[in-house]
């Protein structure tokens, strides 16, 4: 039934997590490997190159890959750590049955499947083919995101399939379609190296995406401005020539005057707009109220501070406009984007060299999952679920009859509200953490005890793993063949290392095998992992994630391929919009009208301050992987909450007192840290932690109509101090909260 | 290093050797109790006793060690000293005699290095005696004559007659056959050693051959000679005897030779590490200095004040002309130093890039 | 591949482009020469004032105030000017260096009751690798290449290597980059 077979402490025993650190005297055999492979980091989307040292079948070690171009070798801690996943005390190693009372019980494959399916056939027959969802996770190569796809749709049959890339960038997305009918990062990051001006909003990059701070920082030496737009004063936001520390939540508002003032100002391509775009006249009519005072009184943020910007923005002859879950994390994410859009393409700055603008992809395979594999609402090749056309291209391309091909299904927060309503009974998921990564995880946890059935693939025993009736141990990264695609839209190739230890499977292998079972075996017949990228070649063809003409030989060669790449002697693309024909229905880039809106759980008397979330550098997403290194845990042990010093003199908090925050959802004790590097207004709390820990125990799950994105980024909150100092960081064991 | 007398360390390091000279000729009975067949390792000996001593003179007399040297005869002299000298014992048993502090740098490190330091430390404290002529044994006459008796040995220190003991039995046993049982201890631990110095890449990148594969390599073969004169007497009948005992005396003396000059000579300076231990003690109840950065405590404010006087000596002027010493910064304290002077620069030249 | 010191290439810092992201602790603890122990700092100035973070690494000064210091000869500094950390037979754990060293540099590791510095990453640059720490730096704050490359990279800078302290004049190997026509840091 979906619930703890037994105390949470004992299952933390059993399963971690576990620190894993190096041994002093060094792991044997790394100095004389058997294998040295180029591959990439399991981490973020930047997907930096990293060689992988093998010994006996077994990761010993790492060595910097200086020859990938994006990082040249250089890696971020969690890169130089990420082998310590390997060879982990915590690695699920054999399929579990959860068994109330008694715990995991170590199972057989043949057991687990059958149970499985049999699980699957039995709730599908009595509450329907949708009562069955899928939620999956971009960290998944390509090749598996799209078996995913697959699986869920001529297999499972079901339309409710989602994945974690709903919690990432789904707002920039939705907003890149609507703008240019495409959903891609416009240039790849060689183009900021000489771009005059660079708006960094709503990203950390210094702490989510380090290795990209080099490319910002060379930029700089050529000359570059770097315009920051944050709420507290991030790295990056230290030495940058502007630092705009807006109020979170008022993105679209600083934004909108921006492009007025360009407006009043004429700092306007007229050219580019009147041949190559539309809209503009409803954009413009939507921001011209949006004076830099309004701007002010509504972001906080000195208006002198906003003209500046502006002008250096308006009067650049190159630039670069990235942003990332910052602006995107809200009920008004894709407006949040499509207001960057605006501005982009007001000035023109697009397509052209060292003109760039992009979202940066937050997971591995953020951007190559959503193309082509587990969203509610696509079909490979970034197709639309719900156009004829698309929907009988790839039935055919995978031989079912198009009524078959279930039709669009709801989110992943939806498939929580749809357990909650009774309406989703059972669910398979892997690599996806919703109990930590999902907001209002009270809420979240009550649904997965609801579920008849739940079906997990992981590696490690995830917080959510723990709810499982069976799981089945999954591989690694570093395990299995296949590609991924990285921020830029670079598809790069992911290397097996080593094999999944004992008796763990391949991801592919139980992907397979599940299909088959459930009578799809036929269409699962894929000898290897190119077999499947060829036939995700064949069925992205045509759509505007089109990966037709890029192969195995070819990623290998050129280290890299960007798509579009259509044809087998195409080079790829590594700048989009060259030849200003944008894939909107009339061929142009759309400006759309962004009229500014509070955010769905405004500040007021009872909850007066604002709650923030984002990420520390050592930790990634919901910490799956990386609670589970030492060192990385104790480059960051626990959350703080980052609270500056006139609030809490405020409220009389001191250094490490532990705070109780409280929104409307719940409540949850962290120690304060006061800096001044953060608004008076607001305080921050890292997301990456479980239990008691969680930031998302307070976190809204209200939505973004068109995205479905949740809203982490603003939430209101009362600040209770306790009067009790909280432990030294080092000392807390609550990496392991329950 | 001999560019320069020192005529201090050089006089003391002759005092030593006279001095030992001259309990060579006590403590034998005018020679009538050395054995002629080891002068060669007495010469040896007596350079190396030269040559440590003065080694060991000229290293004291070195600012930072002297400040050492110097802050443990004021403890020995002070009313602390019955509390210092029962924490001394302490720790030269943990440090020096357990050897602890290497322990804790690797279980299977720790154990080797304390085969060895057994091996040589009963080994020295048996031959020097021996070659010295201060022991020798003499069998019992009446024993000796008798083949329906045990043979009784007696040994004789100084002259005096301090045991008897006949062959056979377990002190018979452990004394005739300890260099043997001191060779084994050696043998495994610097084999531990060696195969290190050969297998790990650390090792490899910055060990040299005189300072650490030839210690280790003079240890074994020392050793290996030693037992070559015991296998050859037990099994061989002697007949490898002029072999066996001339390179065994070679590679014996070619060590003591190399004792004031080479890696051993770390056996002489460890107890200096007690030293550095009760200075820290002292300087605790004394007060800590509190860094002028991070506000924290960093060391004791002995050692900083000593540490001052030090630097000047030595040439170095970490004060500002105002007076601020930069010793008063911790480590951290002294990065952020450099840290905010570097954004200082960078700020009053208008970028902090280019 | 090299098998030996490349006297060319030298080692830049520029603590303003740190990101204080601890990628360089990581992989320091990787050289095979320290173990797990990590031989490079990183540290907030004053977090609660500023994010701002610095990186030091040993400068390996020409006249090391660290060996002279050390009561026991423990430190030495090689033919091609890298000052080595503490020889463990010798170093008797005093701390002279570690309190003594205008950088703030050598690391008094307790439970070894031993001195421990960085350097340079000996196994590696010896048989003419890059260090570790420069190698995955992802700001660029560390860095190691020839003269001419950096010259190249950042023609707006200039690498100093003279540091003043007090009334001291402290030449190093390791540079760090300054506004371009510097030739000292004076830290106080």
């Amino acid at each position: 039934m979906a619930k703890l077979p037994i105390d949470i402490d004992r299952i933390i025993e059993q399963f971690g997590p576990t620190l894993n650190f190096p041994k002093p005297e060094g792991i044997p055999g790394r100095d004389e490997p058997d294998k040295v492979v180029e591959t990439h980091c399991c981490f973020c989307g930047m997907q930096c190159g990293i060689k992988l040292l093998a010994k006996n079948n077994k990761i010993v070690g790492f060595e910097p890959w200086m020859e990938f171009p994006f990082n040249q070798g250089r890696l971020c801690p969690k890169g130089v750590q990420r082998y310590m996943q390997d060879n982990h005390p915590d690695r699920l190693t054999t399929p579990l049955l959860n068994v109330p009372g008694e715990g995991y019980r170590p199972i057989q494959w043949e057991k687990a499947m059958d149970m499985t399916v049999s699980e699957i056939k039995r709730i599908q027959s009595l509450h329907g083919k949708d009562a069955f969802a899928v939620l999956s996770g971009v960290s998944l190569t390509n090749e598996k995101s799209y078996m995913v796809g697959k699986l869920a749709r001529t297999a499972i049959k079901t339309k409710n399939l989602d994945y974690n890339g709903r919690l990432c960038m789904v707002s920039a997305g939705a907003g890149n379609k609507k703008a240019f009918g495409l959903d891609r990062t416009s240039n790849n990051y060689d183009d900021l190296e000489k771009a005059e001006v660079i708006i960094v909003t709503g990203a950390n990059v210094s702490e989510t995406f380090p290795t990209l701070t080099y490319w910002l920082w060379r930029a700089r030496d050529n000359g570059a401005k770097l315009i920051v737009v944050d709420p507290r004063i991030i790295p990056l936001a230290r030495t940058a020539d502007i630092h705009l520390d807006i109020r979170p939540g008022t993105d679209s508002a600083l934004f909108g005057a921006i492009l007025n003032y360009m407006i009043e100002h004429d700092m306007l391509d007229h050219n580019f707009i009147d041949n190559y775009t539309s809209g503009f006249e409803a954009a413009k009519e939507a921001v011209k109220d949006y004076t830099l005072e309004w701007a002010e009184t509504i972001t906080g943020t000195k208006k002198e501070k906003i003209e500046a910007a502006a002008q250096l923005w308006g009067k650049a002859a190159t630039s670069f406009l990235l942003h990332a879950r910052g602006i995107e994390h809200h009920t008004k994410g894709v407006e949040n984007v499509l207001s960057c859009i605006n501005i982009v393409l007001a000035s023109g700055r697009i397509g052209k060299p060292y003109c760039g603008y992009g979202t940066i992809t937050g997971q591995g395979n953020g951007q190559g999952g959503r193309e082509h594999g587990h969203k509610c609402d696509q079909l490979p090749g970034n197709r639309d679920i719900e156009n004829p056309e698309h929907r009988k291209y790839i039935a055919g391309v995978w031989g079912i009859d198009e009524k078959e091909l279930p039709g669009k299904g709801l989110s992943a927060y939806e498939i929580i509200e749809a357990i909650h309503r009774n309406e989703i009974k059972g669910l398979l998921s892997l690599c996806f953490n919703p109990l930590v990564s999902l907001p209002n995880n009270n809420y979240v946890r009550e649904a997965l005890e609801k579920l008849e059935f739940y079906v997990g693939i992981d590696f490690f025993m995830s917080e959510t793993m723990r709810h499982c009736d069976i799981i089945l141990p999954g591989s690694l990264h570093e395990e299995e063949e296949g590609t991924v695609t990285t921020a830029e839209g670079r598809v790069v190739r992911i290397r097996k290392v080593v094999d999944p230890p004992k008796n763990a499977r391949t991801d592919s292998a139980i992907l397979m095998e599940l299909a088959q079972r459930l009578g799809a075996g036929d269409k699962f017949n894929f000898v290897n992992s190119e077999a499947v990228f060829n036939e995700l070649r064949v069925a992205s063809k045509g759509g505007t994630a089109d990966y037709y003409g890029i192969t195995y030989a070819k990623i290998e060669k050129n280290m890299g391929v960007f798509w579009p790449c259509p044809e087998l002697d195409h080079p790829g693309t590594p700048r989009l919009w060259e030849d200003k024909k944008f894939k909107t229905p009339d061929g142009k880039a759309h400006f759309n009208p962004v009229h500014y809106h509070p955010s769905m759980d405004p500040v007021d008397e009872e909850y007066p301050v604002i709650l923030t979330t984002g990420r520390v550098v050592s930790q990634y997403l919901s910490g799956t992987q990386t609670r589970r290194i030492g060192k990385l845990v104790e480059q960051f042990a626990q959350p703080l909450l980052e609270i500056h010093p006139t609030l809490a003199a405020q409220y009389n908090i001191q250094q490490h007192e532990e705070v109780r925050v409280i929104t409307k959802r719940g409540e949850a004790l962290f120690p304060a840290n006061i800096v001044e590097t953060i608004r008076e207004d607001t305080v921050f709390i890292p997301y990456h932690w479980p239990g008691k820990k969680s930031a998302n125990q307070l976190t809204s799950g209200h939505l973004d109509p068109i995205s479905k994105i949740p809203e982490f980024k603003v939430s209101a909150c009362q600040l209770i101090p306790t009067g009790k100092q909280a432990y030294v960081a080092k000392d807390a064991p609550d990496y392991k909260s329950n | 290093m001999l560019q320069k007398i020192n005529l201090k360390a050089f006089l003391v390091a002759v005092l030593a050797t006279v001095l030992t000279l001259l309990l060579v000729l006590i403590g034998s009975r005018r020679l009538q109790n050395f054995d002629a067949a080891l002068v060669a390792y007495l010469f040896g000996t007596l350079f190396a006793i030269f040559g440590i001593v003065y080694r060991y003179m000229v290293w004291i007399q070195r600012p930072p060690t002297r400040l050492y040297f110097k802050s443990s005869f004021r403890i020995l002299f002070s009313k602390d000293f019955l509390y210092y000298l029962r924490y001394a014992i302490k720790d030269f048993f943990k440090n020096i005699v357990l050897q602890d502090f290497i322990l804790k740098r690797g279980k299977k490190r720790g154990i080797s290095h304390l085969l060895m330091a057994v091996g040589c430390t009963i080994a020295f404290s048996i031959t020097f005696p021996l070659t010295f002529g201060w022991i020798h044994f003499t069998l019992d006459p009446v024993s000796g004559l008798d083949p329906n008796l045990e043979p009784i040995y007696t040994a004789h220190f100084f002259g005096f007659d301090v045991m008897h003991f006949p062959v056979k039995s377990f002190v018979g046993f452990l004394t005739f056959g300890a260099l043997n049982w001191c060779s084994l201890l050696v043998i495994i631990g610097a084999s531990y050693f060696l195969q290190k110095r050969l297998k790990d890449p650390g090792l490899i990148a910055t060990q040299t051959f005189e300072g650490d594969i030839l210690p280790l390599l003079l240890l074994i073969l020392v050793s290996l000679t030693g037992l070559g004169l015991t296998l050859d007497y037990e099994f061989m009948k002697g007949q490898t005897y002029e072999f066996m005992a001339v390179t065994h005396a070679f590679f014996v003396i070619v060590f003591l030779v190399w004792m004031p000059f080479g890696k051993f000579f770390h056996i002489i300076q460890r107890p200096a590490q007690i030293g550095a231990h009760i200075y820290r003690k002292v300087g605790k109840q004394l007060g800590m200095q509190v860094c002028k950065h991070t506000g924290k405590e960093y060391a004791t404010q002995l050692h900083i004040a000593d540490l001052k006087k030090l630097t000047r000596q030595l040439g170095f002027q970490l004060e500002s002309k105002n007076g601020q010493s930069l010793l008063e910064y911790s480590p951290e304290g002294k990065r952020d130093l450099v840290a905010i002077a570097h954004l200082k620069a960078r700020q009053e030249s208008g970028t902090y890039f280019g | 591949m090299h098998h030996y010191y490349k006297l060319q290439e030298e080692f830049f810092v520029d603590m303003q482009r740190c990101i204080g992201c601890k990628s360089c602790e990581a992989a320091c603890a990787e050289c095979e020469t320290n173990g797990e122990e990590s031989m490079i700092h990183v540290n907030y100035v004053d977090r609660a004032v500023t994010i701002q973070t610095t990186v030091q690494v040993c400068m390996h000064c020409d006249d090391p105030v660290c060996a002279n210091v050390c009561p026991a000869d423990a430190i030495t500094k090689d033919e091609f000017g890298i000052v080595h950390t503490a020889n463990t037979s010798r170093c008797i754990g005093c701390s002279n260096c570690v309190m003594a060293c205008p950088f703030g540099v050598p690391k008094k590791v307790e439970h070894y009751d031993l001195m421990m510095k960085c350097n340079m990453c000996y196994d590696r640059t010896s048989v003419g690798k890059k260090p570790m720490c420069a190698t995955v730096c992802p700001s660029g704050a560390l860095f190691y290449g020839t003269r001419e490359e950096m010259e190249k990279m950042r023609p707006n800078s200039s690498p100093v290597n003279q540091f003043v302290f007090g009334q001291e004049v402290v030449k190093t190997k390791v540079n760090i980059m300054m506004p371009k026509g510097s030739t000292e840091l004076k830290i106080f």
